[in-house]
Order: C-alpha cells, then sequence, then structure tokens
C-alpha cells in the first residue's frame, strides 16, 4: 500500500466546494464514497494533494420524482437507488444496475456521482441512465449547466467535468408510455466483480401500443466496458426505429452492437470474448427491454 | 470551511461508548478501532474494500471500514463485533454460527458477523437469496459459505438462549457403526470458536507489545538483475526510522525448506530473481513511516535477460536463474525419473490409448488474514521470541536457528491463531527473518506484515503444471499403464518444490491400480515468484488430467465413467507400483455411494443441454512419511496434565490450528482417551516453551499424528488414574473404564469412581499427574529408489466427489449447482469441522477450477495483486454442498482417524470438467476453465460440425 498524504477539506456548501475545486484544480479530489478514491489513491492510480470532502454537502443526497423528471443527488448511495420508492417507479433498471454492483458494503458507500466522475469504462450506472435519456447537471462557478449523460464521457477516466465544477445529480426524464429498459451484465463471478462487459437498452413501442402488433418507436443501446466510454450504438438505433420485435430484427441489431465495439484483451477476457458477449447481451438486453414495455419478446 | 493539514480530533461512538481520537486526514477508520481504540476484533485483509473482513456497522449500515476516512466518521455511531454481544451473553448469531460450524480460520467471521447482523436488523427472518445477496462482499477462504447460510436461517433458535459446547442442531453425521464412544465422532463445539465470534481471537497482527515499532521489506523492481548500488541515506533521514537493513547486515546463510536446496537469502546480497525478490528493509516508529522510508530507498540494478516460461527456461542458452549453483543446469531445479514395471509393455496390452496435454493455473492460497510475525529479543538478548502467523512453528523455528546460529531453545515460537494458511503460510518467511534482526538492530519488538500486494508476490502458491498424460486401458476399461511427463513452474526458489515434484508423481497410482507407470518430472527455475505448497501439494492438477482422461476413455468405449473408476478402485491392505502402503480403504464404496446418491445413472448422459453431472476422484496423505530435514525426533508430541481439582486437564502440544479444527479434534480424542468431558480440556496456547514439538499443519497430518500423540499420553494419564481408583476400588486396573468423568469397573459401572476425586487422590499422593505421548510413522515407509520418501504416509484418503453443472451455452458461464461428496477419511472425530473441510475444500477447488490464476506481464510483474482481479468465490457462487463420510477404520489413526482437509480438494478440478463435458459435450484441458475457453470449445464444435451430442 502507498503511503499517502494530503489535506483534507469539507466544505458545506456546492459553492465552497466549487471554490476547492477551482483552487486546487488538476491536485484536488471531490471525495463521495471513497470507495474508488481511497482505493485509486493507496495504490497510486490516481494522486491529490487535497481531497474535497462532499460529506456536509446534504443537498446532494437526495432523490426526489416528480411529475416528470427522477432527480438522483449525486451523493445517493447505490443501495439508497437500488431500495429508493422514487427510483423504482420511475426507472425501475436504474435501481436493479445498482442493486447488482459489488457488495453491500460498497453499495453502502458508494455513490452515482462518484460512479460517473471517476469515469471508470465498466461502471455500471452511467449507461443504464443514458438509455434512459438521462442529463447530468453540473455547478460551477459560472453557474449550472446540463449535459447529456452520453457527452459526460470523453475517455477512460475523463469527463467533461471541469475540476472547478461539482456535478449535482442526475436528472431522468419520465418514461414514455410503453418503455422498457434492460441492463444485462456479465461478469466472472456472481458478487463483487466488476462487468466485463455489459448493454443497457431501452425500447419505446409505437404509439403507446403494446401487444403483439406493435412496432419499435424509438430503440437505444449503449455498450458497457467495452469501449474507453458507455457507447450508443447508431447503427442499432437506426436498424430498429420502425420495425416490430422479431428475433432476426434483434439478432441483427446484436451482430450490429458488437461490432460497434472497441473492446481491449486484459485479465478479465479478451477482446474477441468481449465482442461476443456484446452480441449476446444485446439480444438479452432488446428481448427483456421490448418485454418490459408490453410487446412480445422475439 | 475547513482546511486540516494537520490531526482532527474526531469523536466516535463506538459500541454505545464515546471515544475521541486524533487522526490525519488520510487515516482510515479501520485504522482507528484498531490501532488507535485497539477493538481488533475488526480485521484487516485487503485495504481495498475487496474481502469484507474489515466490515462495521456505521450508523446502522454495513460498511467496509478501510475504505471509510476516519474522519468522515466523526460522530457517527459505529458497531465493531466487540459490540455485538450483550453482556456475557453472545449474540443469537454468534451463537449460531458456533453451533452450525459457520467458522473455520475465524478470520473473515467478525466481518461475517456485522454484515449478518445488519441483515437481520433489515430482515428479521432473511430467505437464502437475501442472505447471498447481503454477504456477497465478504470473502470467506475457508469456504465456510454454506454453514454461514445454515446459521443465520436458524440464528432466532438461539434468542434467550446461553451458549455451551455441547453439539448442536447441526450434529447431523451420518455413521454406519454403532457409536461407541461418548465424544469422538460428535460435533462438539469448536474449541476457539467463542474467541472467534466476538472478536477476542488474537491474531499475530492484533498483538501490541510495549515499545512495538514496525517493519517493512523493499522489494525488487526488476525481474532478474545485479544489485550495483544501493543507496539507504533518504530512507535513514526519514523522522521516525529507527533501523535500515540490506544485503549487507544478513547473514551470507541461505535458507528455505528442504536442507538439499536452501536457496533463499534473507535479503538479496547479489542477485535479485523476481519482481519483488527482497531487497532491504525498514523500522520505523509506525507502519506508514515505515511505508514512506522504504520507497525511499535506491537500488541501481544491471537489468538481466529474464525467463518466465518453464519451457524456454529449460532451453539450452536460456539466462541462468541460479548460475551460483552447477546443478542448477538448464534451469532444472529438480528432476524426477520414475518407471515403474514395464509401461512401453503395458501400452501394448491396451486395447486403447487415450493421451492429452493439460495446463495447469498458478492459483494463490489467498488465506483472508496476510502473513505476519513479530521478534522481540528478551534476557538481555539472549533468547528470542516469536510470534507468527506460521502453519508450521516447529519448521520456522528451525530455520531461525540455523540462520541466527541460536540453539532452538533459545527461540521461542508462539503461533497465535492463523487467518488460514492452505499451505501459503508452511514456510519461513522473510518476515520472522527481518524482524529478528530489525529488532536486534533497534531494541524494539518488531511487527512486520504482508500488504495484499506482498501476499501476491511472496506467493508459495500452487505450480503451474504441463501436464503430458497417456492412459492405456483394457477395453473392459482396465488400466494398463501411465505415462506423465510433468513440467512444474517453480519460480525463483525451491521453496517446498522438490516436494512437488515427487507428489506430483508419487500420488497417482495411489487411487487406481496402475501396473506399469512412468512419471517424468521437472521442476523449473523462472524469474517468477516462488511456487510452494498448496492444499493437495502437487497432487491437485495431475489429478485433474487423470481424472479428465478417465472420462475420455470411459466415452471412447461405452463405458460409465463409475464403472471406469471402479474397476480400477484401489484397495485395502495393496502396495502401489511406486511401493507405498495403502491400509484402509473404502475408495470403491465411495464411488458406488456416489452412484446411489446423486441420481447418477438417471442423470450422466442424460440432462438436457447445458446441464451436465460428473464425478471426480481423489484423496491424499495423512501426513508425510518422512520429515523435511533429517531428524529421528517423533512427529508429533503432546504432554498432558492433569489440573490439581481433577476437574479439568491441560493439553500441550505445539500445533497449528489454522482453521482446519485440530484446537478442537486434539481435545476431542484427550477427553474421549481420558473418560471426561470435552470442555474440562484446557488446551496450552501453542507456544514452544509450552508444549513439545509438533512438525505442523502441513501433508494433512495432524488428526492422525498429533491425535495418536494426544491418545497416548492421555493413556499414560489414564493409566495412572485407573491404578489410584483400583486401590479405592479394590479391584483390579485392568477391569476399569473411564467415561464422561466417572471410572467405573467396565463389568459393573454401578461401581465407580468420580474422574476428579481419583486425580485429586493422584496428586495428593504424588504429586502433578502428567502424561506424555509421542508418534512418529512405522519405520521403512516407501521403497529403495531415488525420491521414494515423497508419498509415504501411515495412511491415505479416497474421495469421490460429484457435481451438477449449468453451462451458459451462450456465454460460456458455469455455475455449480450442487456437490455430492463422498469421503473416507476414516473415523471421523467431529462431523461439522469435517464437513466444514470438505465444504471448503470443494469451494476453493473450484475457485481455482473456475475462475483463480495470478497473471503477469512480459516484465514479470503481477497483473493481479489484490483481491478484485484475483476472483476467489464469494457466497453467491457456493454450490448446495452434502458432504457424505464414508467410514473405514484406520488401523494406524486414532480411534480409526485419517486425513480430510487436503484429500477432499483434488477431486474437484476433474469433477467439474468431466460436469462441464457432460453439459456440453467441449472438453478444456487448461486451467482455469475460463467461459471464454469453455465458449471457444462450442465454436470449434459448431465448426467441425458436431452436434451436442452426450457421451
Amino acid at each position: 500500500m502507498e503511503p499517502v498524504s494530503y489535506t483534507y477539506h469539507r466544505p458545506q456548501s456546492v459553492a465552497e466546494a466549487c471554490e476547492l475545486g477551482r483552487r486546487f484544480g488538476a491536485s484536488g479530489r471531490f471525495l463521495a464514497g471513497g470507495t474508488e478514491l481511497m482505493v485509486d489513491l493507496r495504490n497510486g492510480r490516481d494522486m491529490a494533494d487535497h481531497v474535497i470532502s462532499l460529506r456536509d454537502v446534504d443537498e446532494l443526497r437526495h432523490i426526489e420524482y416528480d411529475d416528470d423528471m427522477l432527480h438522483v443527488g449525486s451523493l445517493a448511495t447505490l443501495s439508497q437507488i437500488a431500495g429508493s420508492a422514487d427510483v423504482l417507479q420511475a426507472y425501475p433498471t436504474l435501481a436493479e444496475a445498482a442493486r447488482g454492483m459489488a457488495g453491500v458494503q460498497i453499495r453502502n458507500q458508494g455513490t452515482i456521482g462518484g460512479n460517473f466522475c471517476r469515469g471508470v469504462p465498466c461502471a455500471d450506472t452511467p449507461p443504464i441512465c443514458i438509455v434512459g435519456g438521462a442529463q447530468v447537471q453540473l455547478v460551477g462557478p459560472d453557474g449550472k449547466r446540463r449535459v447529456p449523460a452520453s457527452e459526460f464521457f470523453l475517455g477512460a477516466r475523463q469527463t467533461v467535468r471541469r475540476s472547478d465544477e461539482l456535478l449535482t445529480r442526475i436528472e431522468i426524464p419520465e418514461q414514455p408510455a410503453a418503455s422498457g429498459a434492460s441492463y444485462q451484465r456479465f461478469s466472472l463471478r456472481k458478487s463483487q466483480a466488476l462487468a466485463v462487459a455489459a448493454v443497457a437498452a431501452r425500447v419505446v413501442l409505437a404509439g403507446g401500443k403494446s401487444g403483439k402488433k406493435a412496432t419499435i418507436e424509438s430503440a437505444t443501446v449503449v455498450l458497457n466496458a467495452v469501449a474507453p466510454v458507455p457507447l450508443p450504438v447508431t447503427a442499432c438505433a437506426e436498424l430498429l426505429a420502425g420495425q416490430p420485435p422479431g428475433q432476426d430484427l434483434f439478432a441483427e441489431a446484436a451482430r450490429q452492437a458488437a461490432e460497434a465495439a472497441q473492446p481491449i484483451d486484459d485479465i478479465r477476457g479478451t477482446a474477441a470474448y468481449r465482442r461476443h458477449l456484446v452480441e449476446v447481451l444485446t439480444l438479452r438486453a432488446l428481448n427483456e427491454a421490448t418485454e418490459r414495455a408490453g410487446g412480445e419478446p422475439a | 470551511m475547513t482546511a486540516e493539514h494537520e490531526k482532527t480530533v474526531i469523536t466516535l461512538y463506538v459500541n454505545g461508548q464515546e471515544y475521541t481520537a486524533a487522526v490525519e486526514p488520510a487515516t482510515s477508520l479501520k485504522h482507528v478501532i484498531r490501532e488507535q481504540l485497539g477493538l481488533t476484533g475488526t480485521k484487516s485483509g485487503c485495504d481495498a474494500g475487496d474481502c469484507g473482513a474489515c466490515t462495521v456497522l456505521m450508523n446502522g449500515q454495513a460498511v467496509t471500514s478501510c475504505l471509510v476516512l476516519a474522519v468522515e466518521a466523526d460522530r457517527a455511531e459505529i458497531t465493531t463485533i466487540e459490540g455485538l454481544a450483550e453482556g456475557s451473553e453472545l449474540h443469537p448469531l454468534q451463537q449460531s454460527f458456533i453451533k452450525y460450524g459457520a467458522l473455520q480460520c475465524g478470520y473473515c467471521t467478525p466481518g461475517m458477523l456485522m454484515a449478518s447482523k445488519a441483515l437481520i436488523d433489515e430482515f428479521p427472518e432473511p430467505t437464502r437469496e437475501q442472505i447471498v445477496e447481503a454477504l456477497g462482499g465478504n470473502l470467506c477462504r475457508c469456504g465456510t459459505y454454506p454453514r454461514i447460510i445454515e446459521a443465520i436461517q436458524h440464528y432466532r433458535d438461539f434468542e434467550g438462549q446461553r451458549f455451551d459446547t455441547e453439539p448442536g442442531a447441526a450434529d447431523e453425521h451420518e455413521r454406519d457403526q454403532e457409536r461407541d464412544h461418548s465424544i469422538v465422532g460428535r460435533s462438539v463445539t469448536r474449541y476457539e470458536a467463542p474467541d472467534k465470534v466476538t472478536g477476542q481471537a488474537e491474531y499475530t497482527a492484533d498483538i501490541k507489545l510495549p515499545g512495538m515499532i514496525y517493519g517493512k521489506i523493499l522489494g525488487s523492481t526488476v525481474a532478474h538483475g545485479l544489485i550495483k548500488k544501493i543507496d539507504t541515506t533518504k530512507a535513514r533521514e526519514v523522522p521516525g526510522v529507527l533501523a535500515v537493513i540490506t544485503g549487507a547486515d544478513v547473514t551470507d546463510k541461505y535458507y528455505g525448506v528442504s536442507p538439499a536446496r536452501y536457496d533463499e537469502q534473507i535479503l538479496a546480497q547479489d542477485r535479485v530473481r523476481y519482481v519483488g525478490d527482497e531487497v532491504a528493509a525498514v523500522a520505523a516508529v509506525d507502519e506508514q513511516t515505515a511505508e514512506i522510508a522504504v520507497r525511499l530507498i535506491e537500488v541501481e540494478y544491471e537489468e538481466l535477460p529474464a525467463v518466465f516460461d518453464p519451457e524456454e527456461a529449460m532451453a539450452d542458452g536460456a539466462p541462468l536463474i541460479h548460475p551460483e549453483d552447477p546443478k542448477y543446469a538448464n534451469n532444472i531445479n529438480t528432476k524426477v525419473e520414475w518407471h515403474f514395471g514395464d509401461v512401453e509393455k503395458g501400452f501394448t496390452e491396451a486395447d486403447h490409448v487415450v493421451e492429452a496435454r493439460f495446463v495447469g493455473n498458478r492459483p494463490y492460497q489467498s488465506p483472508i488474514e496476510p502473513h505476519a510475525a513479530i521478534a522481540r529479543w528478551e534476557h538481555h538478548g539472549r533468547k528470542l521470541t516469536i510470534w507468527s502467523s506460521a502453519q508450521a512453528p516447529h519448521y520456522t523455528q528451525h530455520q531461525l536457528a540455523r540462520m541466527f546460529d541460536l540453539p532452538m531453545s533459545s527461540i521461542r515460537i508462539i503461533r497465535p491463531p492463523v487467518g488460514g494458511g492452505f499451505g501459503g503460510k508452511c514456510e519461513t518467511t522473510p518476515l520472522e527473518l527481518c524482524a529478528t534482526i530489525l529488532a536486534e538492530k533497534t531494541g524494539r519488538p518488531v511487527l512486520m506484515q504482508y500488504s495484499r500486494k506482498e501476499m501476491f508476490y511472496h506467493f508459495r502458491g500452487r505450480h503451474k503444471q504441463y501436464i503430458d498424460m497417456k492412459l492405456g486401458v483394457t477395453k473392459y476399461g482396465t488400466i494398463t499403464a501411465v505415462k506423465s511427463r510433468i513440467l512444474l513452474d517453480g519460480g525463483a526458489y525451491t521453496s517446498f518444490g522438490i516436494v512437488t515434484a515427487y507428489y506430483a508423481g508419487s500420488m497417482l497410482p495411489t487411487l487406481y491400480h496402475v501396473p506399469n507407470y512412468q512419471y517424468d518430472g521437472y521442476r523449473m527455475y523462472t524469474n517468477l515468484p516462488a511456487s510452494g505448497a498448496m492444499r493437495g501439494h502437487g497432487v491437485p492438477q495431475p489429478r485433474y488430467a487423470m481424472e479428465s482422461l478417465l472420462d475420455m476413455a470411459a466415452a471412447d468405449l461405452g463405458i460409465d465413467p463409475i464403472d471406469i473408476r471402479q474397476r480400477n478402485a484401489m484397495t485395502a491392505n495393496t502396495r502401489t507400483v511406486n511401493d507405498l502402503d495403502i491400509s484402509s480403504c473404502e475408495f470403491t464404496a465411495t464411488l458406488e455411494q456416489a452412484r446411489a446418491k446423486t441420481d447418477w445413472t438417471e442423470k450422466h448422459g442424460k440432462l438436457p443441454p447445458g446441464k451436465g453431472i460428473g464425478i471426480g476422484c481423489g484423496g491424499f496423505v495423512s501426513g508425510a512419511g518422512y520429515p523435511i530435514y533429517r531428524s529421528n525426533f517423533p512427529h508429533s508430541n503432546a504432554l498432558i496434565r492433569v489440573h490439581e481439582d481433577g476437574k479439568g486437564v491441560s493439553l500441550h502440544i505445539a500445533t497449528a490450528e489454522i482453521g482446519q479444527g485440530c484446537d478442537t479434534v486434539l481435545p476431542q480424542i484427550a477427553a474421549e482417551e481420558l473418560g471426561i468431558p470435552y470442555d474440562r480440556v484446557w488446551l496450552a496456547e501453542s507456544d514452544s516453551v509450552l508444549g513439545p514439538t509438533d512438525l505442523g499443519s502441513y501433508a494433512s497430518r495432524v488428526t492422525l499424528m498429533g491425535g495418536n500423540a494426544v491418545k497416548m499420553a492421555a493413556t499414560e494419564v489414564k493409566r495412572q488414574l485407573l491404578e489410584v481408583a483400583a486401590r479405592q476400588l479394590g479391584c483390579d486396573p485392568a477391569g476399569l473404564s473411564a467415561r464422561d468423568g466417572k471410572i467405573f469397573i467396565a463389568e459393573n459401572p454401578t461401581t465407580c469412581l468420580d474422574w476428579d476425586e481419583a486425580a485429586r487422590q493422584a496428586f495428593s499422593q504424588s504429586g502433578p499427574v502428567v502424561g506424555t505421548g509421542h508418534y512418529q510413522p512405522q519405520p521403512g515407509l516407501g521403497g529403495k529408489y531415488k525420491g521414494a520418501a515423497v508419498g509415504t504416509s501411515p495412511a491415505y484418503s479416497f474421495a469421490s466427489s460429484v457435481c451438477e453443472v449449468t453451462v451458459d451455452l451462450q456465454t460460456g458461464f458455469v455455475t455449480v449447482d450442487r456437490f455430492e461428496d463422498f469421503s473416507d477419511a476414516g473415523t471421523v472425530i467431529n462431523p461439522v469441522t469435517f464437513h466444514g473441510q470438505v465444504e471448503g475444500g470443494i469451494i476453493m477447488g473450484m475457485g481455482e477450477t473456475l475462475l483463480e490464476d495470478t497473471l503477469h506481464d512480459q516484465q514479470g510483474v503481477l497483473l493481479n495483486p489484490d483481491l478484485h482481479g484475483y476472483l476467489i468465490p464469494t457466497i453467491g457462487d457456493a454450490p448446495r454442498i452434502k458432504s457424505h463420510a464414508v467410514e473405514s477404520f484406520e488401523p494406524h489413526g486414532p480411534f480409526g482417524a485419517k486425513e480430510i482437509g487436503e484429500g477432499c480438494l483434488p477431486p474437484i478440478l476433474g469433477a467439474i470438467a468431466n460436469a462441464i463435458h457432460d453439459a456440453c459435450g467441449v472438453r478444456v484441458t487448461e486451467l482455469p476453465i475460463t467461459p471464454e475457453k469453455i465458449l471457444r470449445g462450442l465454436r470449434q464444435q459448431a465448426d467441425t460440425g458436431e452436434k451436442h451430442a452426450q457421451q
């Protein structure tokens, strides 16, 4: 374990946090749950002279669902999300994804904001937020800005967030009628294991109609852990829109997803295997999302 | 807004009590709890949130305290394991854990209990699924998961109960024989369990001695090189550093395991041979300072070409890793060439021959407790006391005596509870050696422990074996010949490797009758961390090859896999082709039961695609026939002293409880033989001053060897008391028996005397009542050929394990659904510890079959030296397991007992591999059997147009 030392700051508000972020720039890190930051600092993957704790910024912990928007505060823990009645009502697949992560201790500590901002290519919450049309709210010295979750990630461990900005919440719009989402994740053991590959999908059926005759109005497929960032597959969206759900159609979409993936070889699997997993998981995700939308799975 | 450079004072409400502590910004909550508040029940395993050993409740929620900054916990309510019991009454969860045998080494137990507490606070009657979900973040390397689930499901039975040591609800031993013992064969509770469930058990790194300081070791950054220069100036200048040592400060002597191959230096004096090879060490007032200082030591290396592949290492012109000794030409560390019978003739007699290359992996033992040692010089530097997480304290004592030119009796070695070993803690480590030197230089006690990453670099895990095996059988499946050529990747040093190379060959003919057998083994040096002895030492990978070949041959010949095994099964009272003497053996019975109790006939070859059933067999020695260094000392020795009031006895034996249960089994044997209740036995701490030598917990030896020594000591005590009783009762001592605290005339039990009364009289008449016992395997074990000693044992275990799997045919993912194990371990002394060992062996074996491998890059740097890159099974991965004892009576064992701890693992690899083949027709010959490899097999099947065909 690397010997670690840094200065610890505990701002009382978002504004104070941003000010510290501005002051320390690249040498500062915001601390949320600490489940990634602590480990990265100890094994030397990341370094910081200043750790800016968000512990006292309570306003960031809230989860709220008002008429047309689910607001998930960036400090909401994965356990909180997994058990939130609001999340379960508005966008249950996010709760499911959070519940499938790590072990209970890590879920009690880790936050959705941390999961986004560390920018790890296999983070589980971003893809499901992206297919749900989420926006990320950033607050900085110049005020607020909103960025589509799909545009938040620039590369592995790189995001659009500037060091003087704080991710304050994730906003997920009300899901369209006759829509369903699915998150299919593959890991090498049953818990406490990073995803080798994962696929998030959302299917919206045309005209809010479900049942046998339904056609797909829009479909979104986002690949995870197979590219430096969560990867939306536009080819899938184009292929699926306006079509009735079907085995051949989904199989073709899955093939296109596999083609779009940019996987690497690492200790968890080879690129070729990951590409194969993408195909399998895409098919499963589309089927489940369609079923949840009220359509007939292929 | 606060900006803290210095320490912050925080307030914590721990177990209902208010504490204040001054902490640095980077200090973890775990550190404060353990080091500042002294609540060492919270364990430290990985410092990365991967193992869950440090789980505490923070404001009611389970958290890994290693990932919580202490400053962040300011004003939080914390519950640690010490706060779980209510006063002197154990919490129902704690009682249930004890009664269901839900702990073995006990190191994960506090974290497991705290996570369970959080669960029952939320769901007072949790379902199996809820339990599995709640404990997914807590690793147990002993594989006690099935019992933990059971304990949580039944905790409510213990509400309002008081703790006792009586066998609990889990005393489900199925026993064919009539129960003729009062304590042997019963699931009395683990001796040390109450201390382990309350956090009171003090593991080595929990000990805090007055004036104690901390040491850290610097490892090489290159895989192979010569040390040109070491500059320790900057390290010495760090405030708080008390000593820095390098190769210049250590003896020129080499140490190791086997005298024939001592090849390790305490710190490298000239050459480093793997990334992590020890170069220098620092002692400082605290661990953090030592960490800082050790990184300021500047080492200049002349890098040399390195070799990481054993095949390449053998080639002419390959870089020599030990050029200092000509016997290591071509980097061959150990060569074995055995020919028994006439192998070529055997193959000509075969109707069918199958052969394949099997490639193993490098699993690491991964005990949850990191290795730790403390050294303290006492008596003005004339005597050395060592506390060590050692599996074989005697050998550590022996090496320390050799290296520091001390008589062994000047070294006192104390073995605190050990948080899992599995072979990885069998040998003397740089921790004991460096701590001794640093303690001498500073005049202070020095504690040293490995970080999780350092554990992986120290390694001593399983040898990766490259196995070319050929099996000849008649058309009826009778084995005519086996030929095996194995290359073992030994890493940079010998460790236990000579023995490994021999075991890889010697144990193959113990399970089946093999009339003609050839084994050529080459243990190779490579520039990787040294491989050593891991549970089932040398045996699991060749056994996996053999069990796979048997299934392949059976399929080709249209024979049922159980039939082919039965046709060749070892039988009692047999001398094997390599001159090993098998005494008791119920192997055939294990196979018969495997067929009868698993729906084998209905299932094998008949399950739907993706579902499969398979069998694997194995076994092990019950202790090695010979010690590691030549000596005529008995292998196990025991001393029993009766307490003056006669109400208890002290059992002294310097053995090693590492989770396998010897601290329970040995007192049971003592109590049975003495004729007193189990809870009257007080086990003296394992301490070389208090207890006579036992060689340690390796080669699965303690039940048989330690048990015999204890039984003999108890017999000696009993003889003395029966004489006293005979005088009192006016009868012949030969007609007396002792049982359950009474001494009575066997033919007239109502004529009796209380055992404690006899003991008091004996003490009054002639002072302390003491009995001693010793055990030495029968002389002359084994043949006369070179290496014949390895594989000898007083007794062998036998096991058949049946497993059912589900293979996801799209991803290749394997779910192990169920295991049924049938083990012949002789008489079972304690069913719960027996089943716990079997279940744990299955789960550990499953891990190395499906998941585990230590990986390195082209520079010899490990890629996964942590518990998120190196995945071991979690509770969710554990299958449902039913363990059955198929008892034999072993004439050389105490009450007929033999081993279980290691022999339960070798069958698992083949069982799973064969079940996977049954499920999807894919035969994977390379470990671990990852989903990716299965998928590759499925693809090849599809490409060659083969249909899914069940054999």
